[in-house]
């Protein structure tokens, strides 16, 4: 086999933690090579010392059989590499084709002219890209973003392209287009290395998978030689179930409702618009949609931390329209939200666990002063039941792993003992077993008969975990399936708006038979 | 090939950090040697005399103390008030200004008010003070929190402003202007009336100011604030994030209101003592404390005992080279500024390099 990449004894430190230890990878010519691991296994550690944004401490590359340097990201395009990061790197006032032109360097200078364009769109022929390339980037959606990244990439001449979880911003239509093109760029003679933590899309996709386990190179597989089973073993070190539990409970009456909500972003734009849904005791609900469809207005509005434009919210007989943030949450409503940072919302990094358990009810105590005795074993409960790994209470949740920062959180949304619980993407960024301790956490909420907004990504998960499934498309209510009779197809098509069931057969999705709405009130 | 790069260190250590800043001082004061040997000054004599400031073989020893202490208790004040507002990352380099404002209010009271009982004078002077400083202050945080401007930029621009509102009440000869002496023919700043004078404990011939105590007081107030109250509480999540803040329910234009207001209100303060110790306002009466108080601020990393050591030791430096520099015609003020940007330069390597250390790239065994 010819090689494009090979990797040996590769070790990267960041202190004292060791991201990469003594990894040895190779990439075949016109392959796809799959690199899986979970999250903190040193994927993108690695990957970023090809694209030269960090040095090896030791440890030496080949490309085409070479030993070579890489001490900067330009010294890495000149060897062929182009690296499409997660997040995305474009000037969002440049249009598609200026973002690829600031790029392109003859002997050190910009290049002007129509042969660019020319040049780009032949590339963007020849893989089957569709881009218009006049469209800025700031009104571009994610995927048309994403294939902006990769069109740039082959543009400056890259044969090995590096693709760092490139489907968690798509739905299931676009990661299809975006696999047809990593096809055609392999017919091409392209080698391709592609991160990932889903296993359907490494078998999809994958010619080859590489394991990385805890910054150690485990083994490379032949994809076709194995199974999901297999590669999660492989990744996680040792056999767990994948199956993820889904307690039928006796539904009660809804807890909350929601009637004709509109809400508005930040931009002053309609987000939510006339949505209908309710949420029974013992029920979660899961929320299905295009990343930046409502989500976040929806979750705050229910926390009272966004004004609405219209419509009713009633929880448990009464409006909690205008109400405070603490009102509300006293009421039994708690929200969690975990932003793309994970650290933005929720929580205050700097301080101690204890003093973010006291974040929502540090004023009940009484007096000028905090009262930190509790807060410290409230703190060690929380720890406990849920085992986080810390060293102690008063650590500051910064230095704690992803796992651990959003079991934290949900420990703290937890214990003053909700009747519903909102949460947004609570396993963001964790791994399979960081994940299954969060899915656990919430079915025991939900066997107590607590009523749960799950506001999701992945579709798998969602149509395991939950019971109800609410798919919106920018701020719309497209309807409302029930995660046993529906497939990830169907809501694919309704995430990007292509299908609307909300008025299927007579009846109206969102709306509970037996509501607490009057007539009147509940004027759908 | 880069064969060096650099590396975090896993245990930032207390002990090595100290270690770290001692040699970092020593190197300055090296420097700082050089530099006086080659103005022909004996370095040791130098320092000698500005470590002790100019307490050594002097009768009125005492005066020494008293000046240091004329220094040391505006920068503390200054540097705590900048602290809160820089925990809660709200970038207050308004001290300048502020400070002004203070002066001048509590000047306006000085004047006007000679007919009340000292301690009411000088009470009074604190509150106008404290009350005129605070609204800027609040009024730079109302900009923010409802237009988003920068603070950086308004606060910076108050200090200009300031200062020129100084200059022209120090030079315009006017009927209405009781700032300045009216005897005088060229403009120059009154004096205040007895009844504005801080008071103090006289100890022999030494008088330790309340202002003093009020300040070391202040310290641990602050210090409790911050750490063991609510208010405190919210500085710290506000600053830390001001999102989670929001998603915790607190109102965060209130938080950054009312911090901005006791930040500024407390530099009035710091100016209402100034210009009562000295009994007088001047264009420099602030003695760049807005600035040195930044420092003091950020070389403590916003820990107010650190605060404390390091309003002692920057003060000990002004007054030391102010002390000094009366035996050594070579040499002026001038001379404190370089040693104190000396110093805090070596501080700031000695931080870096009790974070990171510098290792060798070594090529694989099996390459």
């Amino acid at each position: 086999m010819e090689f494009a990449i090979e990797l040996k004894g590769i070790s990267k430190s960041f202190g004292p933690v060791a991201a990469n230890k003594n990894i040895n990878l190779s990439l075949a010519k016109g392959e796809i090579l799959a690199l899986l691991g979970e999250n903190g296994s040193g994927k993108t550690t690695l990957m970023n010392m090809l694209s030269g944004i960090y040095m090896p401490d030791s440890g030496s590359i080949f490309i085409d059989g070479k030993k070579v340097e890489i001490n900067s990201p330009e010294d890495s395009s000149k060897l062929g590499i182009g690296m499409v990061h997660q997040h995305f790197k474009l000037v969002e006032k440049f249009t598609a084709l200026e973002n690829i032109r600031i790029g392109i360097r003859n002997e050190g200078r910009l290049v002007h002219g129509a042969d660019v364009r020319k040049k780009i769109e032949d590339t963007a022929a020849k893989f089957g890209f569709e881009i218009d390339l006049d469209k800025k980037v700031a009104n571009m959606a994610v995927s048309e973003k994403q294939t902006l990244e990769i069109l740039k990439v082959l543009c400056y001449g890259a044969k090995i392209i590096i693709l760092d979880e490139p489907t968690a911003v798509l739905t299931v239509q676009e990661i299809d287009r975006l696999f047809a093109v990593l096809r055609k760029m392999r017919e091409d003679g392209h080698s391709i290395i592609i991160i990932t933590h889903k296993l359907n899309e490494v078998m999809a996709i994958s010619d080859r998978v590489a394991i990385l386990r805890h910054g150690e190179y485990i083994s490379t597989v032949v994809t076709k030689e194995t199974d999901e089973k297999t590669l999660t073993e492989l990744m996680v070190g040792r056999k767990i179930s994948l199956n993820i539990d889904r307690p039928i409970m006796e539904k009660t009456h809804p807890l909350l409702e929601i009637r004709d909500l509109t809400v508005k972003n930040d931009e002053g734009a309609v987000a939510i618009d006339h949505i209908n849904f309710y949420i029974r005791g013992g029920e979660m609900l899961g929320v299905a949609g295009i990343a930046g469809s409502g989500q976040k207005e929806l979750c705050e509005a229910i926390a009272g931390l966004r004004k609405i434009e219209e419509g009713q919210m009633i929880h448990e007989g009464e409006s909690i329209v205008g109400m405070s943030p603490k009102k509300i949450l006293e009421h039994g409503i708690s929200m969690s939200f975990i932003p793309e940072d994970r650290l933005g919302m929720g929580l205050a990094p700097s301080l101690s666990i204890t003093d973010n358990m006291i974040l929502k009810n540090y004023n009940e105590a009484k007096g000028i002063f905090v009262d930190r005795k509790s807060a410290r074993a409230e703190a060690q409960k929380v720890i406990d039941r849920l085992e986080v790994i810390t060293p102690s209470t008063e650590t500051p949740v910064r230095r704690l792993s992803g796992g651990n920062v959003q079991k934290v959180l949900l420990g703290r949304e937890i214990k003053s003992g909700p009747n519903v619980l909102v949460t947004a993407y609570p396993v963001r960024g964790l791994d399979i077993n960081s994940s299954y301790t969060i899915y656990n956490i919430l079915n025991e909420e939900k066997k107590k008969g607590v009523g749960i907004l799950f506001v999701g990504e992945d579709l798998d998960v969602m149509l395991e975990l939950c019971d109800k499934i609410m798919v919106i498309c920018h701020g719309r209510l497209q309807g409302v399936v029930n995660s046993d009779h529906t497939t990830k197809e169907e809501i694919g098509l309704m995430m990007t708006g292509t299908i609307n069931i909300v008025n299927k057969e007579g009846k109206t999705d969102g709306i509970a038979k037996d509501s607490a709405f009057t007539d009147e009130e509940g004027k759908a | 090939m880069r064969k060096y790069h650099l590396v975090r260190r896993a245990d930032a250590q207390f002990k090595r950090t100290l270690i770290y800043y001692a040699i970092g001082i020593l190197v300055s004061l090296t420097i700082g040697a050089v530099i006086l040997a080659a103005l022909g000054i004996n370095p040791f004599e130098y320092y000698g005399r500005m470590f002790s400031i100019g307490l050594i073989g002097n009768r009125y020893g005492y005066k020494s103390i008293e000046g240091l202490l004329k220094i040391f208790v505006p920068l503390l004040i200054t540097s705590l008030a900048l602290s809160l507002s820089f925990k809660m990352r709200f970038w207050n380099i308004g001290g300048e200004g502020e400070f002004l404002i203070g002066a001048i209010a509590a000047s306006i009271v000085a004047f006007n008010c000679s007919g009340l009982p000292n301690f009411v004078t000088v009470l009074l002077m604190c509150l106008a003070a404290m009350i005129s400083s605070g609204i800027i202050g609040i009024a730079v945080a109302a900009l923010k929190v409802k237009f988003n401007t920068n603070e950086t930029l308004m606060t910076l621009m108050l200090n200009y402003i300031m200062l020129y509102v100084i200059r022209y009440l120090g030079e315009t000869k006017a009927e209405w202007n009781f700032f300045l002496e009216e005897e005088s023919e060229r403009p120059i700043f009154g004096t205040f009336p007895e009844t504005a004078f801080m008071g103090g404990i006289p100890i022999g011939p030494f008088k330790l100011l309340w202002s003093v105590i009020f300040a070391v007081l202040l310290t641990v107030i602050v210090y409790v604030y911050l750490k063991y109250t609510k208010q405190g509480y919210e500085i710290s999540v506000v600053g830390d994030s001001s999102a989670t803040a929001k998603y915790a329910g607190m109102s965060v234009g209130k938080i950054v209101l009312r911090t901005m207001f006791i930040s500024s209100a407390l530099i009035g303060l710091a100016a209402a003592f100034t210009v009562s110790a000295a009994g007088t306002i001047s264009d420099t009466i602030t003695n760049d404390v807005g600035w040195t108080g930044i420092i003091v601020a950020w070389l403590s990393k916003l820990s107010i005992p650190a605060v404390f050591v390091t309003a002692v030791l920057i003060s000990i430096l002004q007054y030391g080279c102010q002390a000094a520099a009366t035996q050594y015609p070579a040499i002026d003020i001038n001379y404190a500024d370089l040693l104190q940007g000396l110093i805090l330069f070596s501080v700031l390597v000695a931080d870096f390099a009790a974070n990171f250390r510098i290792v060798r790239k070594e090529d694989a065994k099996n390459a």
